[in-house]
């Protein structure tokens, strides 16, 4: 079988700031090669992600993560057939969702409304799962057509659930076209683990490539409303920061993101396509987006230094051992980003010449002069084109495997 | 005929948790033979509902090559209706770790072991998704029965840092954790045999260990250079020298 495994390796610098911190206000580090780095953790920069992709893509492809799934697929039945109005339908979504899901569905207990709840008190609610589900469009849909079929016949709701074909059909619906979100980075639920989803994106602890010094800022802040009668500052305390050059890793294994997909399994002419968005959109938002921590505080909006992306058909290559010698900045006196490319440089091809492990292609984006370093490692690109030729790349691959 | 897998499992960070449970997700301070079993598992392509006994049957021992320092994460996250915030978890890690861990069975087992972590079917992890290897797992494999003797041949996989900051050491000492047999004295017990890792229902049943000590060659030895600088002479100190004799009684 031939895999496809994709890597993509980002150098990005930011400025003091504090992206992610923890349970005392300070950033995030890890011990790395003997000495202290700067860390952001792979959640941290996950969730980031994950937001950047409702920019990227169309609602329809994301997840809807909810308690109100029976209101939800009670939507689409009505939109499905007009006819049916939400008392009627949700007997039945609630049967369907509890026999795809294994998810408990009972009905609110939480008053909604103003005082006088009378005309819309619990028994003018749809049934709630007791936990938050997340399904995607396509699953609420194939719930839904699930759910006209019963209802044209007529059929008693728990009745109708319990046939072999239809209690399958329901279980299949939640556990295949998983939306593009759930098919990266995983869905729990908590107690039913038939629709667990194996993440097919695995992003690792960003570290930085120096060693760090923990700093802090002392701050005074004036209260604006203090006359000079009352002298002295309206109240005072510290920031914790550091600033860093982050080496940032994820591998994507997009056989198993098709899998979860379940890509083109019907339709031959657009095998790879699903899988195409999905990795765009992965590239383009692990890439372009920040944790918001202490954003207003610092403003450390920054982008990339230089974005590595290598397509390999065994498995995956991190490159953090590059950095497991700390680069130190006086060793050059010119920055840590350029020492940085010159050590994944000197690293590259010497890991991959070592155990065999070239990449079938590599696309390096990089910016200025202090990452020309990088520049003989393979394709060069900017952005759009990095993000269309990896999907075209991937495509191409998939449909020469089916 | 039975041979010994080894892996070199190295990273910024690793975790293997053997009791985590909740919000507090321990690890242990060194890999678990049920994550070990789980990373071969995984890169055989077998899902997580399918029969372990063969990969479990499998003799387990680990050696300590560089020990790390264990690291606190501290985790929140937000209701994604409500952004209310929910409990904050505890990970921790081991951070800056060096181990090899060597597996003992079945020949041709361990072969197809070895071909399997060449191109894993689902991708390899240091005991949780967010800690990628660092540098390839394979080690090779050897033919022998006692992952314990094979494990002291091993050469010291520290990483070259820490090897450098031994390196007054011709030798140095390390520790190696091995599963007992079944007729050999109980060591210490540890839930991490596993028996399922179907998730509706993991179950691991305890197993016994004991820790031995190996000492290997240091590579980066360099003995300390003797007289190396010649005894500095003694500055003459006479500052009464400098004084002109009084004149008196």
């Amino acid at each position: 079988m031939t895999r496809t495994i994709l890597d993509v390796h980002i150098l990005q610098t930011v400025p003091p700031s504090n992206i992610n911190r923890d349970d005392t206000g300070a950033p995030k580090s890890a011990v790395y090669g003997g000495v202290r780095r700067s860390r952001v953790s792979s959640q941290a920069w996950k969730r980031a992600t994950r937001k950047a992709f409702d920019d990227l893509l169309d609602p329809a492809e994301l997840g809807v993560r909810t308690k109100k799934v029976v209101d939800a697929l009670t939507g689409r039945i009505t939109t499905l057939e007009p006819s049916v109005t939400p008392e009627q339908a949700w007997p039945m979504a609630a049967e369907l969702v509890q026999a795809a899901t294994g998810a408990k569905i009972e009905a609110p207990t939480r008053k909604s409304g103003g005082k006088d709840a009378s005309d819309q008190g619990p028994e003018g609610q749809a049934p709630q799962s007791s936990y938050l589900l997340f399904l995607s469009a396509h699953q609420l849909d194939a719930l839904a057509k699930l759910a006209v079929e019963g209802i044209g016949k007529g059929a008693e709701p728990k009745v109708f659930v319990k046939e072999k074909e239809v209690k399958a059909r329901a279980k299949r619906s939640a556990s295949t076209h998983h939306s593009v979100d759930i098919a990266l980075f995983g869905r729990m639920v908590a107690d039913a683990a038939d629709i667990n989803v194996d993440a097919a994106a695995q992003v690792a602890h960003a570290l930085s490539v120096h060693p760090v010094d923990m700093e802090s800022d002392y701050f005074t802040a004036v209260d604006d409303s203090n006359t000079s009668a009352e002298p002295g500052a309206g109240m005072i305390g510290t920031v914790d920061f550091n600033s860093a050059t982050l080496y940032r890793y994820a591998a994507v294994d997009v056989d198993l993101l098709a899998k979860n997909l379940d890509a083109g399994l019907t339709d031959a002419e657009r095998m790879g396509e699903p899988v195409r968005r999905a990795v765009e959109a992965f590239i383009e938002g692990f890439a372009m987006s920040m944790p918001t921590g202490k954003a207003n505080t610092f403003g450390n909006h920054t982008l990339p230094d230089a974005v590595i992306v290598k397509l390999r058909s065994s498995r995956p290559v991190s490159f953090v051992g590059a950095f497991e010698k700390p680069v130190i900045h006086h060793e050059t006196g010119e920055g840590h980003v350029r020492a940085a490319c010159k050590a994944l440089a000197e690293h590259i091809p010497a890991i991959e010449k070592t155990f065999g492990a070239t990449a079938d292609a590599t696309w390096i984006l990089r910016v200025g002069e202090p990452t020309a370093d990088l520049a003989p490692l393979g394709t060069p690109v900017d952005l759009r084109p990095l993000i269309t030729e990896v999907g075209q790349a991937i495509a191409d691959r998939l449909r020469k495997q089916a | 005929m039975n041979s010994v897998l080894f892996l070199r499992l190295a990273g910024p960070l690793q975790s293997w948790g053997a009791s985590a449970r909740f919000a507090r997700r321990t690890t242990e301070t060194a890999p678990t033979k049920s994550g070990v079993i789980g990373l071969l598992a995984a890169a055989l392509g077998r899902d997580r509902t399918a029969d372990l006994t063969d990969l479990a049957a499998l003799l387990f021992a680990v050696r300590i090559d560089q020990p790390g320092t264990r690291l606190r994460d501290f985790q929140t996250a937000h209701h994604a209706d409500t952004d209310k915030a929910m409990p904050v978890s505890e990970r921790f890690y081991l951070a800056d770790a060096v181990f090899v861990a060597a597996l003992a069975g079945d020949d041709t087992l361990i072969r197809t072991l070895h071909t399997a972590l060449q191109a894993p079917v689902y991708l390899p992890y240091l005991g949780r998704r967010s800690c990628p290897p660092q540098g390839p797992l394979d080690l090779g494999v050897m033919d022998t029965d006692d992952p314990v003797q094979a494990l002291s041949a091993q050469e010291w996989q520290a990483s070259d840092w820490y090897r450098e900051q031994r390196r007054r050491d011709r030798t140095v000492t390390l520790t190696i954790l091995a599963e007992d047999t079944a007729h050999s004295p109980v060591g210490d017990m540890l839930r991490d045999q596993p028996i399922s890792f179907d998730p509706r229902h993991r179950r691991y049943a305890l197993r016994s260990m004991t820790s031995t000590q190996t000492e290997v060659l240091n590579p980066r030895y360099t003995p300390a250079v003797r007289n190396r600088h010649a005894p500095l002479p003694v500055p003459r100190h006479e500052p009464e020298a400098l004084l002109s004799p009084m004149d008196g009684p």
